[in-house]
């Protein structure tokens, strides 16, 4: 007998998608290269020379080596924790405040509405790259004060979306029930309603990654991001100079490694919203 | 004797999805003769739309399949055409009217705008001339104004001035052959009516043909000629109009015809298609002992306790405008409203979509809230409740909602959905008993305690609604609002549920106010009727008295609006 929920139907369907399947293995490769590397099992002596200086990609040395004979391949490694990190952090920052925000405002109406509506259009009229500069001005360089500027101006969107799908669904005949049945603001609100928006949560979050991942390499290649450790934006930053003596190698590890994983991401947001999409199911 | 304008062969059609393959059109076979207009009846899913769309060549390819089968219009098959010469046909010799005029017109042009693109394509008229034809066109549908109307925008234009303006497309090539896929499903028996007739009239006129598609046999007796029965994707009866209604030989065209109310005669309980016919299809012999006619008259009120008094109840919204959004103005949705209802009784509340009868409900419940008035119930008057004392009450009152689809939780399993009263209110002492409850009430409904764990969108829409009205009665409430609550469900299927909400009335006492734009429905249900019409009760008694002796001009034109077929056919 079928008894399948929406989200195993949605599993299902997406894991039908060839491309999205591959998508999700990817990022699930990504994520345990980063986990690895940063509990210190891989790429932990990436500082060490591993050859002569500036070798280009061989056997031993997939990606060749760097300027101070260091390996190119370990540093992309060390770069992918860097990377994933960054998008985590941001997520974990930006999913509460924008689910929380978005819902509310959603939920509620009235002036508390009118205040969150405010906010977000306060922030999001503000140009990215100006408030990310000007917090890692406040708060210093580093990974820390990246985590907080990326968390900080990616949950407009989310609070956005969720905000319209709330107020669509308040309406629902469904959470009228609730209301009928004698359930309070709390129940309607997260046990009937959250769990209708969820995969806007999924869907978001998958695209929002890869824009903090691109956001760090924007970030570092202009100086303001990751400090003395490697990063695929400091790489870049790097390879620019290094270009003109032919050294390309640096260049392509990390773009290599960032253009995969920025793909598999849009891949699989674009599945995702398809399979867990309700208004497209079906077709 | 000619031949047929339209005469479909052993049509079967296939889809393949992901999920499997499903048959929806087997080996049906059926003409269209000329100037004639044929009506296809079914319930959901029986293959009558799909057909349709086979005619005019747009299923959506790959996945549906058509297996076998002809399709002649005028002799030459259309199943052989390409894609162009299809299109040189469609909008042209065949035209299709949908049932949604809300999404079936484009809300960025003028409605002129429309009607005029379909007349420079086919007949290669330069702007101008199609914008005048296209105004003419507007004049025989019965448009007002149709100068000034051509400019208006879809939105700017009411449900059947909509459906009006897509007959004015559709006819505006002459069309040798007209498809209407439910034409008036969306719309209210008096503007149906209209409608229809407006229909018939352009039929007659540019001697058309018609394949009308319905599930409504009452709208079918009124316009078709000839009738086609369909049920699970084949045509199991065709025959004249007359023939079908007065001597079905198949069973599922007896059931159809049985299970629809109507204000002739009162039977105590609808027959179904279930009386007639076994789930594999074989027939039996129908119970006489089921077509039990009475009176209600003759039938004594059953209680005289006043269990819900509204006096003077107004609900209103807020008109706003101006440059910051101010209220300006406010929009009695309902307006002075006064009547009582008795224990055990049922109250129907009738008219027009946008006379406030929804309203007034979920005032009723406080769901939305009243602006003046008082409703007492059982001696107190619920609009001065605090809200623990409203959170309280509403164990004992309670709404089943119309549409069975959005009125429950997605993400919930049935399980779920029905104990989740019992969790709010802490009826129950742990979960196991809860969920006894839930399976018997799950049994009382008529759904199996096997299908529990599954979610909403594995059961049909009579199903869900049976989950709708199971969970209303979880807390064994004393007072039931049905919200249009069996608007969305086939005739069929509406029998089997009116019939569940007068068994549960019966076993449990319990007192409903029904709600809806169905006066065969309501007349079937209810002891006492209020005809509603712009936030009033104008009319109000027992419902014999409304349907023998309607006193208001408006209660006389939503009767005279029910169809009735052609000479009295049948209902």
């Amino acid at each position: 007998m079928k008894e399948n929920s929406l989200w195993k139907d949605a599993f299902i369907r997406l894991t039908k998608d060839k491309w999205a399947l591959a998508s999700l293995i990817i990022v699930v490769v990504y994520s345990l290269v980063a986990i690895l590397s940063a509990c210190g099992f891989i790429a932990a002596d990436w500082a060490q020379e591993v050859g002569a200086s500036n070798l280009a990609p061989n056997a031993e040395h997939i990606f060749g080596t760097d300027i101070f004979g260091r390996s190119v391949f370990q540093k992309v490694v060390r770069g992918t924790q860097v990377a994933m990190s960054v998008g985590l952090a941001t997520s974990l920052i930006a999913i509460p405040i924008g689910v929380v925000l978005g819902a509310v405002g959603g939920y509620f109406g009235g002036w508390v509405d009118d205040f969150i509506t405010w906010l977000y259009t306060t922030f999001s009229s503000i140009p990215n790259i100006m408030l990310l500069i000007s917090i890692t001005m406040i708060l210093g360089k580093g990974l820390f004060a990246v985590y907080v500027a990326l968390g900080a101006t990616s949950w407009v969107t989310l609070c956005r979306l969720i905000r319209g799908e709330v107020m669509k669904h308040k309406e629902r005949e469904y959470v009228q029930a609730a209301s009928a049945i004698g359930g309070g603001h709390t129940r309607k609100l997260f046990k009937h309603i959250l769990p209708n928006v969820t995969h806007i949560v999924i869907i978001n979050t998958s695209l929002q990654f890869q824009v903090a991942i691109k956001s760090e390499v924007i970030l570092s290649y202009l100086g303001l991001g990751v400090q003395g450790e490697p990063s695929w934006g400091t790489m870049i930053d790097d390879a620019k100079l290094e270009l003109a003596r032919g050294v390309w190698w640096q260049l392509a590890g990390a773009t290599l490694a960032m253009f995969i994983i920025v793909l598999a991401f849009n891949i699989l947001g674009d599945a995702l919203r398809d399979s867990l999409d309700p208004k497209l199911k079906g077709k | 004797m000619t031949a047929p304008l339209l005469s479909v062969r052993n049509l079967t059609v296939e889809f393949h999805t992901s999920e499997g393959v499903t048959r929806a059109v087997n080996n049906i076979s059926f003409d269209i003769p000329h100037g004639k207009t044929i009506g296809i009846v079914g319930e959901s899913g029986s293959g009558k739309s799909v057909t349709s769309l086979a005619v005019m060549g747009l299923l959506q390819k790959p996945a549906a399949k058509i297996l076998s089968g002809e399709i002649l219009f005028n002799g030459e098959d259309l199943l052989t055409y390409d894609e162009n010469q299809m299109r040189k046909l469609r909008g042209n010799q065949i035209s299709m009217i949908f049932q949604e005029p809300m999404t079936s017109l484009n809300p960025v042009f003028k409605v002129g705008e429309q009607i005029s693109e379909a007349l420079r394509i086919h007949k290669n008229m330069n702007p101008k001339e199609a914008w005048d034809k296209a105004v003419d066109l507007l004049t025989q549908v019965g448009i007002p104004n149709p100068a000034a109307s051509a400019h208006k925008y879809p939105h700017e234009m009411s449900g059947g001035q909509k459906q009006r303006v897509m007959i004015a497309m559709a006819i505006s090539c002459e069309p040798k052959l007209l498809i209407a896929d439910e034409p008036t499903t969306a719309l209210d028996v008096t503007i149906q009516k209209q409608v229809l007739e407006l229909m018939h009239d352009l039929q007659q006129k540019y001697k058309m043909s018609m394949m009308f598609i319905t599930h409504d046999l009452g709208v079918i007796a009124d316009i078709a000629d000839d009738v086609v029965v369909m049920y699970r994707s084949n045509v199991v009866e065709k025959n004249t109009a007359k023939h079908i209604f007065q001597t079905a030989t198949h069973p599922y065209t007896k059931g159809l015809i049985a299970c629809r109310p109507n204000l002739g005669n009162n039977p105590r309980r609808l027959l179904t298609v279930s009386d007639f016919m076994t789930e594999a299809g074989e027939e039996i012999k129908l119970d006489a002992g089921k077509v039990e006619v009475f009176d209600k008259e003759s039938v004594p009120e059953k209680s005289s306790e006043i269990l819900l008094e509204v006096r003077n109840l107004v609900t209103q919204f807020p008109i706003k405008g101006g440059l910051f959004g101010r209220t300006v103005d406010h929009h009695k949705a309902v307006n002075d409203v006064s009547f009582t209802l008795k224990k055990g009784q049922t109250l129907g509340l009738v008219g027009e979509s946008g006379c406030g009868k929804t309203t007034l409900g979920r005032s009723i419940l406080r769901l939305i809230e009243p602006a003046a008035g008082e409703i007492i119930y059982k001696g107190k008057d619920i609009i001065k409740a605090g809200s623990e004392e409203m959170r309280q009450l509403r164990k004992q009152m309670q709404i089943i909602f119309q549409d069975p689809y959005s009125s429950l939780n997605p993400r919930m399993t049935v399980t779920e959905i029905l104990t989740e009263p019992l969790i709010i209110h802490g009826v129950g002492a742990n979960r196991a008993e809860r969920v006894e409850r839930a399976k018997w009430l799950v049994e009382k409904v008529g759904l199996k305690v096997n299908q529990m764990n599954r979610y909403p969108h594995e059961f049909s829409g009579g199903q869900r609604q049976r989950i709708c009205i199971a969970r209303a009665l979880m807390l064994n409430p004393e007072f039931v609002i049905c919200d249009e609550s069996v608007s969305a469900l086939d005739v069929s299927v509406q029998a089997q549920v009116l019939n569940l909400l007068l068994d549960l009335q019966e076993e449990f006492g319990l007192t409903y106010i029904f709600i809806s734009h169905d006066l065969g429905v309501v007349n079937f249900i209810s002891d006492h009727v209020g005809v509603m019409n712009a936030g009033r009760i104008v009319e109000m008694d027992r419902a014999s008295e409304i349907y023998k002796n309607p006193r208001e001009e408006y209660t006389r034109t939503l009767l005279s609006a029910i169809p009735k077929g052609k000479a009295g056919l049948v209902l």
